[in-house]
Formats: C-alpha cells, structure tokens, sequence
C-alpha cells in the first residue's frame, strides 16, 4: 500500500480518482462493496446442543426412581432378613488395608529402584495425560 | 429406537439376572446358598439407592459440571480410559509409598488425604458416567423429540435413568462387577480429564517473556 493508497483509504470522496488508476485497489474495494449473501441461521437444522433442556427437573421420574429402589431395597432387606442399615454397613465395607498390603506385596519383587522408578513413570504419564485440555464441547 | 433399546437392556439384565441366580441347569439350591444370594442382592440394591440419592443431590448442587464431564467422557472415551487406569495405578501406588511413612506419622494423614480425594473423584466420576449413559440411552437427538418429552428430559432424568441402568447390570453376578469396576475407571478419567467439570487446566503454563 503506497500513500496514495493511504489518502484514498482516509478519504475516499476527496480522492475518488486514485480507484481508476490503481488496480490493487479497485479490486480490493469491490470485493468490499460486494454485497453480502446471507441466510437466515434455521436453528432447527442444526443438532441439539447438550445444555438445551438440560436445567429441566423431572420430578416425577427422579422421585418415582428413587422411591421404586427404595422399596425394592426394603422389600429385599425384609426377605433376607437384614436391617437397611447393616444391608449399607455390609455395602461399604471396603478392605482398604488388604488392598494395600497385596499392592505391597505385588512390587515387592521390584525392590526400591524399581518401584520408584515405576512411581516415576506412571506419574509422569499421568501428568502428560493431564495436560491435555479436555475437548468436550469444543469437539 | 432409544426406547426399544432402553427396554431391551432391561429386560436382557433381568433375564440374565434370573438365569445366572436360578439356573435352569441346576436342579436345586441349598436354603444357605440361596438365603446368601438375597442377602447379597439385598446389600446391592441397598448401595444403589444411596447412589441414585447421591447422585441427584451433586445433580442438583452441580449439574452443569456432571454435564460437561459427561459430554468428555462420551467424546474421548479412550483418553478417560487411559487416564483413568494411569490415575488408579497412580492412587495405589503412592498409597505403597504413604504407607511406608506410616512410622513416621506424617503417612497417615497423607493416607486420608489421598483416600479423601480417590474417594471423591470416584463418586463424582460414576455419577457423571451415569448421565453420560442416561445420555446414550435417552438422550434427545432433535428439537421435537426434546418438546414432544414430559418427564424424560433433563440432566436428573439422565442421572437416573443411569443409576437405573448400570444398577440393574451390576446385579449380574460377575458382569456386575466388572461393568461396575469400568465404569469407575471411566468415572476417575473423566473426572479428572475436566477437573470436576470445571474444564480448567490442572497446570499453569507460563508463557516465556518476550521483548
């Protein structure tokens, strides 16, 4: 762009002559002047986005869920003869410590480089797999 | 189309819970065998009551964050996967090292604090692998479908129909489990794939400094 270009670009009407000598720029201001073709977005055309309805609380569904696993929970208790609370007691027991000590038990064999240098590399893939930003909506 | 899918699973669970708990090929049942099957489905269904409550309260609390997880599981499934068995090894084996500092006191409280968060995430995580299968199963598909829809609509329809779901195969003895035990690692790989739906980086990158 030369400085005519520039005063044509400031002020069009005072130098309306410069577009009949320079080509670059009555290519580039017809391009400009193109009139637009334009349609009318049909949002029904296109696919339902993830949060459309998705604030809409189903009532009776999620309370009749609920209540319909609630009875057949009782109703199971009841036949096995259990209280609901040691049925929940006997669910979430969990064996932490055993899980631990076979944890234990299976790297022994490794001995301490090598555990640490398993701890290394799963946490090191662990960090690399967390650097990546999630795509989700973008995708 | 969903529907007929929806039902069919249903009812391919219960048949296959059926079969596997009276087996046409075994003639007869102790009282004691039987007795143990109620009492195990009894603790089952138990456990997954306080899991649908659990799960429509953080619904509730939460739902666009349940949403977005959701979404990440359900178009990176793999990268979930694979983050979320790196991330179990990662729990189990730094509860080995915590464990070794247990002498030392400072093991312990380092054990709460990463069973703590692993316990955390794991119920974040299955509660937003059942929306994202409430999503798949019933999820709408166009507008009209979403208008034409009274009750079976909604991040908490989604959340239940889930619970429905994967509750009703983690009454298949065996499969249960395992489908159980998937869907947790799912859970843990997308929880932390978006950070609890909140889709922020877990590092700061800092930019170099330019003149």
């Amino acid at each position: 762009m030369n400085e005519a270009c520039q005063r044509y670009a400031e002020d069009p009407e005072g130098n309306a002559a410069h577009l009949a000598e320079c080509a670059k720029c009555r290519e580039m201001y017809a391009t400009l002047d193109a009139p637009i073709e334009s349609q009318p977005v049909r949002v029904e055309a296109l696919p339902v986005a993830a949060w459309e309805g998705a604030g809409y609380r189903s009532w009776p569904l999620v309370v009749g869920g609920a209540l319909a696993l609630a009875a057949v929970a009782l109703g199971l208790c009841a036949v096995a003869g259990i209280s609901p609370l040691a049925a929940l007691r006997a669910g979430a027991n969990f064996d932490w410590r055993g899980l631990l000590q076979m944890g234990a038990q299976a790297v022994k064999p490794l001995g301490p480089i090598g555990f640490s240098a398993l701890f290394i590399a799963v946490n090191t893939v662990l960090f690399l797999l967390l650097r990546r930003p999630p795509r989700g909506i973008d995708a | 189309m969903r529907k007929a899918v929806l039902i069919a699973l249903t009812i391919l669970a219960t048949v296959v819970t059926a079969l596997i708990a009276a087996p046409p090929f075994k003639t007869s049942m102790t009282l004691s065998e039987a007795a143990s099957m109620m009492t195990r489905t009894a603790v089952i269904v138990s456990v997954l009551f306080v899991w649908a409550i659990a799960a429509i309260v953080v619904t509730l609390m939460s739902g666009r964050e349940i949403r977005y997880s959701s979404i990440e599981v359900r178009t990176s499934p793999l990268h979930c996967f694979a983050l979320g068995l790196v991330a179990v090894t990662s729990f189990v084996l730094t509860a080995i090292l915590f464990s070794y500092l247990i002498p030392y006191v400072v093991g312990i409280p380092l054990l709460i604090a990463l069973a703590v968060f692993a316990i955390l995430t794991k119920i974040y995580g299955t509660i937003a692998v059942f929306h994202a299968v409430g999503a798949i199963v019933a999820g709408t598909r166009s507008r009209d479908d979403l208008a034409k829809r009274r009750w079976l609509r909604g991040d908490l329809a989604l959340v239940v129909i889930g619970v429905l779901l994967l509750g009703a195969i983690r009454l298949i003895p065996v499969v249960g489990v395992i489908a159980w035990g998937v869907a947790s690692v799912f859970g843990i790989g997308t929880a932390l794939a978006t950070k609890f739906g909140r889709r922020e980086p877990w590092f700061l990158v800092f930019r170099p400094v330019s003149d």
